[in-house]
């Protein structure tokens, strides 16, 4: 072998670097940087010296300023909430109309027909087919929308921006700017976000950003929220503002995520992660017409397949589990109506109830199917009429009976609001968990992504309840 | 008990003060008794070597009693050390005064050379707070083995000087020495180079931080009475107390490679000046460095400010025909000259 | 190889783009591989949409893209496997987001570089351009974003750049598709050896650094005399890339 000669290069190498010092790498960089001139002196010529495109920097004076740079911000991210919102509602209602109201019922006929035995058909009939249908007629219509929206802003250029804007106070929480697009990129959905933490160079800021990318709300969530706040809080005021209420509520819900990931971006470094962010560096790209209709397809294609085959790996199984669970006693309680027995007092001193917490038990793989599985369970314990048989997980048509339904099963206003919370501080979704995993490595970490969320869910919907019944 | 939200809150609250005392930092009654269990003989051994080889290094002799009243373990516990040091051949008495043997000097001098690897290292590799290099080395140096030690030397280039501007010891126990003359002996007009800062005591070298004052700058004293020292380094003027100048070690230049006299930081360049950047302070170090150069932030780049963020702070720098944000800190590493005129 | 589907007009190189198939996903056996190297947001991934048919993410912001891309497409008859990289400002540095790129362009062995560079920013995209041009013979400027570059009123000379540079230079908007038969024909011939490139050495080194890299180069060739890149394995030794240690003990080069 020839291993004692490379041992040999390897001595000489570091002899001659410890004769040449320490200023190495920059003689290299400024020799690399000197070529570089030449060649371009000798090829390039610029008409004009004009140095920035005149618009560009009109744009960027406006939306860095001291004045309007964060309120265009949050503008635009309310924009973008408002549209996502506003435009779901009908494609979502046609959609389940179509699933649920027309395809399931025929599902249900043609097992009959052919004689399928009770359990096969509510296996696969009432746990897995709604599982999905649920997912993709409720997720489907607010990420097509969503999606290709926050797309158009990328394409524009106006994301660095962003984390141009806000490095300041990620620099005082220890972090580091460009958490601000991984941030973004959560909104959407985590686990893309805890991918798109790799432009972050130094590890310790990197590994901050992957914990507490969990607190932007991500699509899987966003529609637990509307719903919650157009039934509870749109009620509290006079109907001709709850549009407007519930929607600030969503918003509000959306930046005290971002405060939490403030809050807890400073927490960690202060303890386990100390030390200062030694770099930040961004070039902020020229602004590019965004192709409107290209995006939009893209986008809308791209999306689509994401989310019916995520829809189907884990919210089919996730389906199951559901009906398997409220069909199966033990004794004569079903192992669901037993564990939300069990569950209900901690549930209560959160401000919550048992049939929640089995909810967010059951859909760690996908919360997309917190809802209708509180609905289902909520039908279970409370016996209360509306729903379908044992373990058939479904929306109902209209949010008003939704909201009767709730209520029925004991639910308050404090209820939503420590719903709404919860569902913002809570583990990440399984998908989220494993991308963590591969991306950092260590089970340490993402244990703790996992535990750090929902420990803080606990404690805020705790004093939240507390300090509700005081008054 | 029955169920009552003042009691859930006084309960919840009764816990988190409980947490709060077990595990606040440092003085958390939990690693109060984790470090205890910890603190063994090896470790007190080596702080005493390297007390001992700091104390010979400034001149100074220590007898057992300054030895216990400089370190932080119990006189008992120093006694039955120092004993046990004598008898295996690490140190001898004078008289009243301990001295280090040669063997003992060695081992002083690998517990000083994986600190100040550790220190180096920590400022090259890890975005750690300069103030905490200090006592994470402390902990450090207790640990690594001869390999491991020479291991992250070679990891590291084998380092000549740590970030503060110490030698660091090579692996056979050679040290360099420094050739400077504290800041606060300084005659008015004399010019040098900063070429270390001493970490501790701890307060003065966070004054020290505190004033950005930068390893590697070029100076000129302008003034030096009882009161303080005012030096003047990259385009600005510093003012300091005596004492906490005498921890800064200035190397004295010739009057020819005398100082750029325009020279300032980037971090001091407004809008609508342009300037010229002559090169990186050698306080900007490790990836932060290499990226800055990569980014062209070399000499002789033309720059100017294109824009800045509303809190002030990045700012987004023209150069080589892109923006780039950078932060303030980082801003006042990179040294330029101000008042050229862009274009070729 | 299996079934090929013929270009409309095998002989004639002018008539280039009919022999273009997109091939999408489907990387089995191939002839080349290509690797799309650049800054940061230059268009790396556009390209490679634009020769693939796929729909790599992009978007107006350094930091894109991640982890590596690949396609395949089709052109006079060799198929080519194309890898899209992270963007990268310089292969001098050891850190993290870096690591990908870094990685392929020197251990992936692409038969063809293509590095992707801003037109409006030459200089600093030249930076990265040089230092890949010390590791690998053979490669392609492809200049992209020429759209913007008229409207910022800038003019390259095409052909005494791709003289500098020892290697052909494509201009492209790959956004609208400009250039990019011009682009696959030109990598068809750089990979197939009929243009041979003599790419550009750094020059600027200061003398006691090219002292030193001049000797260990010569070591590291004695060595292993089949390496084309003695003189970056020098570079990085000297900077001591644990990476590049490894490698060589490993044999990674050869
Ligand atoms: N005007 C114009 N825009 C272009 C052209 N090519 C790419 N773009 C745009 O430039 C931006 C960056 O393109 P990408 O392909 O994502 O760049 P990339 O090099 O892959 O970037 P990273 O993955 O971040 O390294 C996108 O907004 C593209 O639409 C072009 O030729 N002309
Ligand atoms: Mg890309």
């Amino acid at each position: 072998m020839k291993k004692d000669e490379i041992e040999k290069l390897i001595t000489l190498s570091s002899d001659l670097r410890w004769k040449i010092g320490d200023e190495f790498h920059d003689s290299l960089a400024e020799g690399i940087y000197a070529d570089a001139s030449e060649i371009s002196n000798a090829s390039v010529s610029r008409a004009n010296e004009k140095k920035k495109f005149r618009l560009d920097s009109k744009i960027d004076s406006i939306v860095t300023s001291k004045t309007w740079g964060f309120p265009i911000m949050f503008l635009i991210l309310a924009l973008i909430l408002w549209i996502t919102i506003v435009g779901a509602n009908y494609p979502s209602a046609m959609l389940s109309n179509l699933l649920l109201d027309n395809v399931h019922p025929f599902l249900k006929e043609v097992a009959a027909n052919i004689g399928m035995p009770w359990w096969l058909d509510g296996f696969l009939i009432d746990g897995v087919y709604l599982a999905v249908a649920w997912v993709v007629a409720v997720m489907l219509p607010p990420m097509a929308i969503f999606f290709p929206l926050f797309t158009l802003l990328e394409d524009f250029g106006y994301l660095p921006r962003v984390a141009f804007n806000m490095d300041y106070l990620f620099k005082k929480s220890g972090a580091h700017g460009k958490q601000a697009l991984t941030m973004s990129m959560g909104f959407g959905c985590n686990a893309a976000g805890v991918v798109a933490t790799r432009i972050i160079d130094s590890p310790r800021e990197r590994l901050i950003a992957i914990i507490t990318n969990n607190f932007s709300l991500c699509n899987g969530r966003w529609p637990t929220q509307i719903l919650i706040a157009t039934i509870f809080i749109g009620a509290v005021v006079p109907s001709s503002f709850s549009a407007v209420a519930s929607m600030s509520a969503v918003i509000g819900i959306a930046i005290l995520g971002i405060f939490f990931m403030f809050l807890t971006s400073w927490a960690l470094t202060k303890t386990v992660l100390k030390g200062e962010v030694s770099t930040f560096n961004l070039e902020l790209p020229p602004y590019r017409p965004p192709r409107v209709l290209k995006t939009i397809y893209t986008s809308l294609i791209d999306r689509t397949l994401i989310v019916l085959w995520r829809a189907i790996v884990f919210a089919a199984p996730a389906g199951a589990v559901i009906w398997l669970i409220s069909n199966i006693y033990i004794g004569n309680e079903s192992i669901a109506a037993w564990t939300i027995n069990f569950l209900d007092g901690f549930g209560f001193l959160l401000g919550l109830n048992g049939v929640i917490l089995l909810a967010y038990i059951v859909a760690i793989p996908a919360n997309e199917i917190v809802i209708p599985t509180i609905l289902m369970l909520t039908v279970l314990v409370t016996g209360v009429t509306g729903g379908e048989g044992a373990g058939v997980m479904f929306e109902l048509d209209s949010v008003n009976a939704t909201g009767d339904l709730l209520r029925a099963g004991g639910w308050t206003l404090l209820t939503a609001v420590n719903l709404m919370l919860f569902s913002l501080l809570h583990n990440p979704c399984s998908t989220t968990i494993y991308t963590i995993y591969k991306e950092t490595n260590s089970l340490k970490w993402t244990t703790v992504a996992t535990i750090l969320p929902i420990i803080m869910g606990f404690i805020v919907t705790f004093l939240v309840a507390q300090i509700w019944r005081l008054f | 008990m029955n169920y009552n939200p003042v009691n859930a809150l006084l309960i919840f609250f009764g816990l988190v003060l409980i947490g709060y005392l077990l595990f606040r930092p440092k003085s958390g009654w939990f690693w109060i008794i984790k470090n205890n269990l910890k603190s063994n003989e090896k470790i007190i051994i080596e702080d005493v070597l390297k007390q001992l080889y700091h104390n010979e290094n400034s001149g100074k002799e220590m007898n057992l009693h300054d030895l216990s009243n400089s370190l932080k373990f119990s006189d008992g516990t120093i006694v039955d050390v120092v004993k046990k040091m004598a008898i295996i051949d690490l140190i001898t008495f004078n008289g009243d005064i301990i001295q280090l043997t040669s063997s003992g000097r060695d081992y002083a001098l690998r517990i000083v050379r994986v600190h100040r690897l550790w220190e180096k290292y920590l400022a090259e590799k890890t975005g750690f707070d300069k103030t905490e290099w200090h006592d994470r080395a402390e902990k450090m140096e207790h640990k690594l083995s001869h390999e491991e030690t020479d291991r992250l030397a070679s990891h590291l280039g084998n380092p000549k000087y740590d970030p503060h501007g110490d030698p660091i010891p090579t692996k056979l126990g050679k040290v360099a020495s420094l050739e400077g003359e504290f800041l606060s002996s300084l005659k008015v007009g004399t010019i040098g180079r900063i070429i270390h800062i001493e970490d501790e005591p701890d307060v003065i070298y966070k004054q020290i931080l505190a004033e950005k004052i930068h390893i590697g700058s070029q100076i000129r004293v302008i003034e030096n009475n009882k009161e303080r020292v005012v030096f003047y380094a990259e385009g600005q003027e510093f003012i300091l107390a005596p004492i906490v100048a005498a921890n800064i070690t200035i190397a004295l230049l010739e009057k020819e490679e005398s100082l750029e006299e325009n020279m300032a930081r980037l971090s001091s360049l407004k809008d609508n000046e342009e300037a010229e950047i002559i090169g990186i302070s050698k306080e900007s170090r490790g990836d932060g460095r290499r990226r800055l150069l990569d980014l062209g932030f070399v000499k002789g780049a033309k720059i100017s400010i294109d824009l800045k963020s509303p809190l002030g702070n990045p700012i987004a720098y023209l150069i080589k025909g892109t923006s780039i944000a950078l932060r303030k800190d980082q801003a006042s590493k990179i040294l330029i000259k101000k008042g050229v005129k862009h274009g070729k | 190889m299996e079934n090929k589907v013929n270009s409309a007009c095998e002989t004639c190189p002018q008539y280039n783009a009919k022999g273009l198939k997109k091939l999408g996903v489907h990387t089995g056996n191939f002839d080349y591989v290509v690797a799309l190297a650049g800054n940061p947001n230059t268009g790396k991934s556009t390209v490679f949409n634009a020769l693939t048919g796929l729909r790599q993410h992009t978007g107006n912001w350094p930091g894109k893209t991640v982890v590596r891309a690949e396609g395949a497409f089709e052109y006079d008859n060799s198929k080519f496997k194309l890898v899209d990289l992270p963007g990268t400002y310089s292969l001098l540095s050891t850190s993290q987001d870096e690591e990908v790129a870094r990685d392929f362009i020197l251990f992936g062995k692409p038969d063809v570089t293509i590095i992707v560079v801003d037109a409006s920013r030459l200089e600093r995209n030249l930076n990265l351009v040089l230092q890949i041009l010390e590791i690998t013979d053979k490669a392609v400027l492809c200049l992209n974003l020429m759209d913007e570059a008229k409207r910022n009123n800038v003019k390259i000379d095409e052909r005494t750049l791709a003289r500098d540079l020892g290697i052909p230079v494509v201009p492209t908007s790959a956004r609208f598709n400009k250039g990019i038969p011009e682009l696959i024909q030109t990598v068809n011939e750089v990979a197939s050896g009929k243009i041979i490139c003599k790419p550009h050495r750094i020059k600027n080194v200061p003398k006691k650094i090219e002292d030193a890299v001049a000797k260990l180069s010569a070591e590291i060739k004695k060595q292993f005399p089949t390496i084309p890149n003695s003189r970056w394995i020098a570079f990085r030794l000297l900077e001591g890339d644990a990476r590049i240690i490894k490698a060589l003990k490993t044999g990674e080069f050869v």
